[in-house]
């Protein structure tokens, strides 16, 4: 006669998550991620002091943009006439002929020289710091608090929180994200960067590159974003905890903030990433596909709108790679395994603790009893 | 001899050797190990289970596939896009017209190229992610996986880099990684497109002899 | 060499019974991790150690240091896997012995076909030949050595059970009659347990007018020997009973409903024994069902409660009868529903390949148990299982016991012989 006994094997494939799936070694890593992290710093502040110089010296009058077909520009728009002449006849109504686009009569008109000294002047010129300093922030971050710990260490039990589909949605945007970012970011600082680096040829070579496979990855971000979307909107709605951990700033500097499934910061990344995420697809295929857009002050608003919401995406991207692999024990575990251990789901995510296991998260006690 | 001339001219007819060599040594090395003869009475033919083998598993059961729909659409997603990519695109098309055969074939046009590395890579992308972040995946891979994988993404990222066909050098830099995938592939799991149909027959055949209706 | 590790006896018989077949099934594994989703030891877990292909893992070790193509190459590079040491094969051991029931269900969705039951068969091999076999089954085996059954069954035993049969049914049975037609065995499990069996044989046979037999010194069909992985062994069984049949001069030997011992006659004996019997090997389901056919056994009034049919792998799977025991059924029974997945595709109980032979996985056999339960749960008012295997029956009553259920379970050949025409 078999007798009827609860099956530990529930607890045992904890532990031998722990044991195989390397998230022991991996913790061993940020011991010594600190030192390394030190490094970092050092060295982006070198990169900022040695860019500035040469940023400076490398300042020159605006040229043509790099994406447009635009060679030495149209060899009849300038005739005898000197620049401030055209540009003031062009505002007031003159059309100009260029040779080289489809859209004749609009490819010249007041508001492109608007744009483009706002893409020339502001984002080509700023857009690369910004991802700079926040990876500069984290370094800091991370080297005056270190890496948040489990409080009360692993129990070795865990509770299932995302699915092998939630899993494979998530990796397959970040990583379509990350192509997206970095042929973007060629794409964009092509000029201020890598020329002065390294010259022109190698810039051609890496923009072409660059373009290509962003042209190539976009519309996969349409698709992975939908995908998101259906699979993470459930549990990112605000709630009334939310406020309660806004004026807590997120427990970031320290003590308890109490959230369910998501907390504030996650629903808001969600949230911005879907709509700007939205702003960032719509625009692309609008700059993918010109030739179905007449108005060429759309595709000029498209790449401004582009830039701007690449570079907040890659911003605020950064903050969430860094809290969800380094910056917290066991919140990768999440999107690794799909399981996370009771004690993180406790500290971090109370209410939805509370939720799925029936169990109070702060009455410890009471665990060994209702298992 | 230029960078190009280089991976495209010498370097390439190694890298082909090697691949050519070293995948039908492996093959004939496993054939080579041989079965003992089975003397139990037949029920049916082996050989003809063979081929059943090698077409039933094509063709996911839905008890299963409804459990691991994305897998399977993540497969058939890679490997039917690279098959695509390889045989059909132009620049392929008339490589292996000159350098192999000497005769053409039809070739996808751009937008289905383009298309056909979207399928391809998502493919690519989902089959991995799947293999870091489930905790059966991470258990049975090894290096070997994960070095297929990326050497085989490498290769299809820097061709659609070269898509403009405007810089010798990302052309070249193509090349060259499928150089490197090349001489790879015999000795790792990427030879999986060669040795399935072994597999797939052997238990195919052995079935296929004992009647069994799978 | 006599000081041998055994690490060294069991890569050394792994390397031998890694044949073609095996080698390329070791080279065609793209580590895809499907079969895990057809293992009902990994299905009931959620343990991915128990993913099919995991449970090889020191064999195709062994193989890829030592015959793999390119593998002396590898080696000189330092790239081969290193060398399978004792530690490593102790701790597979229980994967190999206690979380497999050799039911191949994992082969029918491996995008490579791989046969994860006979590859695990050949690996035992390994294990038995090094001294490193369950507890449990090492007892069966001692067993069988002396009386010839796992349970010790005895024919003294088997002449009481005779008897009771006898009286019940009115019917002779006469032992070790020579030249009769066929010959049955049994597993131990039927002879001890559902003894209703040999009542239910010798009732049809009758009606059939086939003439038959039993051999009072080999009457035991499980073959210990095949589930523990020791070919030496297997065949002193085996020879047993192919020198009792050919003894007695039968055209055929009846395969009890058991899964493993059908396969271990029909399908390795002839190789083990390196020679063609001079005997058919039947199941007891083909013979039925044939029978049937013929008009030997006409069903008469049909059982009409609510029954399903479990498919025991061995027999339907890995058996290739997968037609007969339905239409069997369907004669027997006025309503018979099938379950989910019913067939090829079918779960095991369980308990083969040795595990319900084996006290030490007996907590994992009931998990793995959950399985089947939740098949059986898909249908409606279900109020008896046709289990055509001795075995799974035990499995499937020790199951039902452990989950507190309650559930009648019949073979398949009483339905028959309880639902026969006048
Ligand atoms: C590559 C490094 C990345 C790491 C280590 C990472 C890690 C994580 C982790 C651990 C979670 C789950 C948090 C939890 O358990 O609540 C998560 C959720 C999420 N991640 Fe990432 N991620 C990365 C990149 C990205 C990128 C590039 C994107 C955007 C395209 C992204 C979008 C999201 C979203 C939308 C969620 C769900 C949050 C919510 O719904 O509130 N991740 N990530
Ligand atoms: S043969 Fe059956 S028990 Fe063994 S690994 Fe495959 S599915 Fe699991
Ligand atoms: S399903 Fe087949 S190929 Fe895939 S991991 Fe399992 S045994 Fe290997």
């Amino acid at each position: 006669m078999i007798e009827r006994r609860p099956l530990p094997f529930r607890s045992r494939k904890a532990e031998i998550l722990t044991h195989q799936t390397g998230i022991k070694r991996l913790s061993n890593i940020f011991a010594y991620a600190r030192v390394i992290a030190f490094m970092l710093l050092s060295a982006t502040w070198l990169i900022v002091e040695t860019g500035q110089s040469d940023a400076a010296s490398h300042v020159r009058a605006p040229e043509n943009a790099v994406n447009l077909p635009v060679d030495d520009g149209p060899p009849n728009t300038l005739g005898t006439r000197s620049d401030g002449e055209i540009w003031s006849d062009i505002r007031h109504g003159a059309v100009g002929n260029p040779s080289s686009s489809s859209a004749s009569g609009q490819a010249i008109q007041s508001l492109g020289q608007d744009w483009r000294l706002l893409r020339e002047n502001y984002i080509v010129k700023y857009a690369g710091w910004f991802p700079v300093g926040v990876i500069g922030l984290l370094l800091l971050y991370f080297l005056i608090r270190g890496r948040m710990k489990i409080a009360s260490g692993r129990s070795g039990k865990t509770i299932p929180r995302f699915t092998l589909i939630h899993r494979i949605a998530h990796w397959f945007t970040a990583g379509v994200f990350m192509i997206l970012g970095l042929s973007g970011l060629i794409i964009l600082l092509g000029r201020p960067v890598i020329v002065p680096l390294f010259g022109h040829e190698v810039n051609s070579i890496m923009t072409s590159a660059a373009l290509q496979g962003h042209n190539l990855f976009g519309p996969l971000f349409v698709v992975a974003l939908m995908w998101m979307f259906v699979k993470f909107v459930r549990g990112n709605f605000f709630q009334l905890v939310d406020f309660k951990w806004i004026f807590k700033l997120g427990g970031l500097f320290g003590g308890h903030v109490s959230s369910s499934q998501f907390n504030f910061g996650e629903k808001s990344w969600f949230w911005l990433l879907m709509i700007v995420g939205a702003v960032m697809s719509i625009t692309g295929l609008v700059l993918e596909f010109p030739w179905f857009f007449e108005d060429l002050r759309l595709l000029q608003a498209s790449t401004v709108l582009h830039g701007i919401g690449a570079v907040t995406l890659i911003c605020v991207s950064l903050g969430h790679i860094y809290i969800g692999s380094v910056g917290m024990e066991g919140a990768l575990d999440s999107m690794l395994i799909g399981e996370v251990d009771e004690n993180w789901a406790k500290e971090h995510h109370d209410l939805w603790y509370e939720e799925v296991t029936g169990k109070s998260a702060k009455d410890d006690t009471e665990e060994g009893a209702s298992t | 001899m230029s960078f190009i001339e280089f991976v495209e001219g010498p370097f390439y007819t190694v890298a082909m050797t090697i691949f050519l060599l070293g995948a039908a040594w492996r093959v004939i090395g496993i054939i080579r190990i041989g079965r003992k003869k089975d003397i139990s009475p037949p029920k049916g033919s082996a050989a003809a289970g063979f081929f059943k083998g090698n077409l039933r598993h094509f063709f996911p059961r839905g008890i299963f596939a409804r459990r691991t729909w994305l897998h399977i659409v993540g497969g058939y997603g890679f490997h039917l896009g690279l098959f695509g990519l390889m045989l059909f695109a132009a620049p392929h098309v008339a490589f292996i017209s000159e350098r192999i055969t000497g005769f053409g074939w039809p070739t996808l046009p751009r937008w289905g190229f383009v298309i056909t590395a979207e399928i391809a890579f998502a493919g690519l992308i989902v089959l991995w992610v799947r293999r870091i972040s489930d905790p059966v995946m991470r258990l049975i891979s090894d290096w070997d996986d994960h070095i297929g994988t990326w050497i085989t993404f490498f290769v299809m990222l820097s061709g659609c880099f070269a898509m403009q066909e405007s810089h010798v050098f990302l052309r070249a830099t193509h090349m060259l990684l499928v150089n490197i995938w090349l001489i790879y592939f015999p000795f790792g799991r990427l030879m999986h497109a060669f040795t399935f149909f072994l597999s797939r027959g052997n238990t195919g055949a052995t079935y296929g002899r004992k009647g069994m209706n799978l | 060499m006599s000081d041998q590790s055994k690490a060294d006896i069991a890569v050394a018989k792994f390397l031998e019974h890694t044949d073609g077949e095996v080698a390329s099934f070791f080279e065609a594994c793209v580590h895809c991790g499907e079969c895990a989703e057809a293992c009902h030891f990994h299905l009931s877990t959620g343990d991915p150690k128990y993913t099919p292909t995991y449970k090889l893992l020191p064999m195709v070790k062994a193989y890829k240091r030592d015959k793999a193509p390119f593998s002396s190459l590898k080696k000189m590079v330092g790239l081969a896997p290193a060398q399978v040491t004792e530690e490593e094969l102790l701790e597979w051991e229980p994967l190999v012995y206690d979380s497999c029931n050799m039911c191949g269900r994992c082969t029918l969705v491996c995008p490579m076909g791989i046969d994860i039951a006979g590859t695990i068969r050949k690996m035992r091999e390994g294990y038995a030949a090094a001294g490193m076999v369950p507890e449990g089954l090492q007892r069966s085996a001692e067993f069988v050595k002396k009386t010839s059954s796992p349970m010790g069954v005895t024919i003294k035993a088997l002449q009481a059970q005779i008897k009771h049969q006898e009286d019940i049914t009115g019917i002779p049975i006469e032992v070790d009659k020579k030249g009769a037609d066929y010959m049955a065995i049994f597993s131990s499990m039927e002879i001890m347990g559902y003894p209703e069996v040999l009542g239910a044989y010798s009732k049809l046979f009758k009606k059939a007018g086939v003439s038959w037999t039993i051999s009072s010194v080999a009457y035991e069909a499980t073959n210990v020997g095949v589930q523990i992985g020791s070919g030496p062994l297997a065949k002193e069984i085996l020879q047993r009973v192919v020198d009792a049949a050919e003894a007695l001069e039968v055209k055929h030997v009846i395969s009890p409903e058991c899964g493993h011992a059908y396969g271990a006659i029909r399908w390795a004996g002839p190789n083990m024994m390196g020679r063609q019997f001079n005997f058919e090997v039947v199941h007891i389901i083909e013979l039925l069902d044939q029978l049937r056919r013929e008009g030997k056994i006409p069903p008469g009034k049909k059982d009409d409660r609510t029954m399903t049919l479990h498919d025991p792998c061995q027999i339907i799977r890995r058996g290739g009868l997968l037609k007969e025991p339905r239409s069997l059924m369907d004669g027997s029974c006025g309503n018979f529903v099938e379950m989910k997945g019913a067939g090829v595709t079918n779960f095991c109980c369980g308990g083969g390949g040795g595990v319900s032979a084996n006290p030490r996985a007996e907590e994992l056999q009931t998990a793995a148990f959950s399985q089947k339960l939740k098949q059986l749960d898909g249908i409606d008012n279900l109020e008896a299982v046709v289990v055509p295997c001795g075995n799974c029956r035990t499995v499937f009553e020790d199951g039902l016991d452990a989950y507190e259920r309650d559930l009648e379970i019949i073979g398949l050949s009483e339905l028959i012989a309880e639902t026969l025409a006048e």
